[in-house]
């Protein structure tokens, strides 16, 4: 039996900002310019937009309330709107609640929006992390040290190595130097990456994700009234998220569980399964959320995604091109939502030299917190 | 507190039994009166049954590294003369995890396993931190 929200609705523009460090920049004005961008890219207008659903940079002071200071900014009065803190799960599991507010007649046309000037505006990542009795008591900080732990505990299992994680890194960089709008684009090598600095042990810093401003918008509305806008509609066909917020209560949290509970959803709604996906958009923070998205949405099995990425495999023209545009390792970081764009532009087949032919099914996913959230989207082309 | 520039513990109501115990060189953690859960980190409620009282009960202090890291970047400027040093998850005989440090040993020598026991770091007057050492094999 078909689901019923089974492309009932479409991403209908994509856009985003310059990447990197763009001076001058404030995560507001980052997140307008893709907000424009994607506008443009759906031939709607502004006054149309009447969904709004953003996600504070680390750099945007109002904190939570990020959708009134954008909708000011955007001159707009959405009839739906939220701020969502997720980390890197929030934009496609925004895109969820799009959907779901447009398939409840709630709203039409939903923005979902980020910016962030976390390159030249100063980034909060070097923070200490936690509440009570923080684990920063011992030295426990920074989002690395989460991956890292995940790293660690993966290479002790499954004899998963520092060079397999570099396979990652190196595709990534490889889709980046075909990508004129990524910021990192030069090739590197596995042993480059086994020659960058320890940033936290087991992982280099080319394992680690950039720290970049830039901002990055998709808009969504109904499958039908997609029909009738300037890009062919991109079908949202299955979507998904769940969380271990138990943290360490959760017996397996350093392998991120809920990751493949969110494709699992994803899967079933959109009827299809990990033969059925062309390419993939696998969240990269760091090297090792690859590898665990390669596992949870059966590519590989589990304790298998170290050997699965080696050989090209996951580079354009191998069996999996993953992270085409570069993801967060090279592209830019942007909490996921340029690897939204990405989907969309490669459903669209207007990826030009890192297109993968006759793409027609994708696999989007975001993960944030501390290894808590995920979301998962399925993509195709009508 | 010259001398240690570290990030410390705010101690509570809740969580100075825990602390203080660790001043006395013991490590200690919570047991839900309701349903027997033995709980760490230092929580009000129960994670698994929500009940709130919970009495404390001293564990063994041993365990194992369920995972280990190594940070060689100062994240806290606490931290600038430690680089790199270690933070290991550790999985209690008892059942909880908790993040601490493994000391007394280079940190390429700890693996993924090993077994610790939980030593007692005075770092000032008022906080004891509890961290692990190696633990010779059971003979």
């Amino acid at each position: 039996m078909t689901h019923p929200l089974r492309d009932r609705c479409a991403i209908v523009g994509v856009g985003a900002s310059a990447q990197g460090k763009v001076p001058g920049s404030t995560a507001i004005s980052l997140a307008v310019d893709a907000f424009r961008h994607a506008l443009d890219d759906s031939g709607l207008r502004k006054e149309q937009i009447d969904g709004l659903l953003t996600l504070p940079g680390q750099t945007s002071a109002e904190g939570a309330q990020n959708y009134i200071r954008l909708g000011e900014t955007l001159g707009i009065d959405p009839r739906f709107t939220a701020t969502m803190s997720m980390g890197g799960a929030t934009p496609a599991a925004q895109v969820q609640l799009a959907a779901l507010a447009v398939n409840a007649g709630m709203a039409s046309h939903v923005a979902v929006v980020f910016g962030d000037a976390a390159a030249t505006g100063g980034g909060r990542y070097d923070r200490a992390q936690g509440w009570g009795d923080s684990s920063a008591i011992w030295g426990y900080m920074s989002a690395a040290a989460n991956s890292a732990v995940s790293a660690s505990r993966h290479m002790a299992v499954y004899g998963t190595t520092s060079r397999q994680l570099g396979e990652v890194a190196v595709a990534c960089r490889h889709h980046a130097s075909l990508n004129p709008d990524a910021v990192m684009r030069k090739p590197i090598t596995v042993e480059d990456h086994q020659a960058s600095r320890w940033v936290v042990e087991p992982l280099h810093l080319l394992d680690c994700c950039l720290v970049s401003d830039g901002g990055g918008c998709v808009i969504v509305s109904s499958a039908e009234r997609a029909r009738d806008l300037r890009q062919p509609p991109v079908l949202v066909a299955g979507m998904g998220q769940a969380f271990s917020t138990r943290n360490l209560g959760h017996p397996d949290w350093w392998y991120a569980p809920h990751q493949k509970a969110a494709v699992d959803d994803a899967y079933a709604m959109a009827s299809l399964g990990p033969d059925d996906i062309d390419v993939a958009q696998l969240y990269d923070n760091f090297t090792i959320s690859v590898l665990l998205w390669l596992e949870h949405a059966g590519f590989c099995k589990p304790g298998e995604s170290g050997p699965f990425c080696e050989g090209g495999r996951i580079r354009l023209g191998g069996d999996l091109p993953v992270n085409t545009a570069g993801g967060n390792l090279s592209e830019s970081y942007m909490e996921g939502i340029l690897h939204i764009v990405e989907g969309v532009r490669q459903m669209r087949g207007t990826c030009g030299p890192r297109q993968v032919p006759d793409a027609a099914a994708t696999l989007v996913t975001g993960r944030g917190g501390a290894l808590n959230c995920a979301s998962a989207l399925v993509l195709r082309r009508e | 507190m010259d001398g240690y520039g570290k990030p410390l513990p705010s101690l509570t109501e809740e969580n100075r039994p825990f602390w203080e115990a660790c001043r006395e060189g013991r490590l200690s953690l919570q047991r839900c009166d309701a349903c027997g859960h033995l709980r760490y980190p230092v929580a009000r409620h129960c994670p698994e049954c929500l009940g709130e009282g919970a009495t404390w009960t001293d564990v063994s202090g041993r365990g194992a590294v369920f995972s280990f890291i190594v940070i060689h970047r100062a994240y806290h400027p606490g931290f600038q003369d430690d680089v790199p040093y270690n933070v290991a998850l550790v999985q209690l005989e008892e059942g909880p995890r908790m993040f601490s440090n493994v000391i007394g040993t280079p940190n390429d020598a700890v693996r993924v396993g090993d077994a610790v026991e939980a030593v007692f770091d005075p770092v000032t007057p008022e906080v004891t931190i509890p961290r692990f050492r190696l633990r010779a094999p059971v003979r």
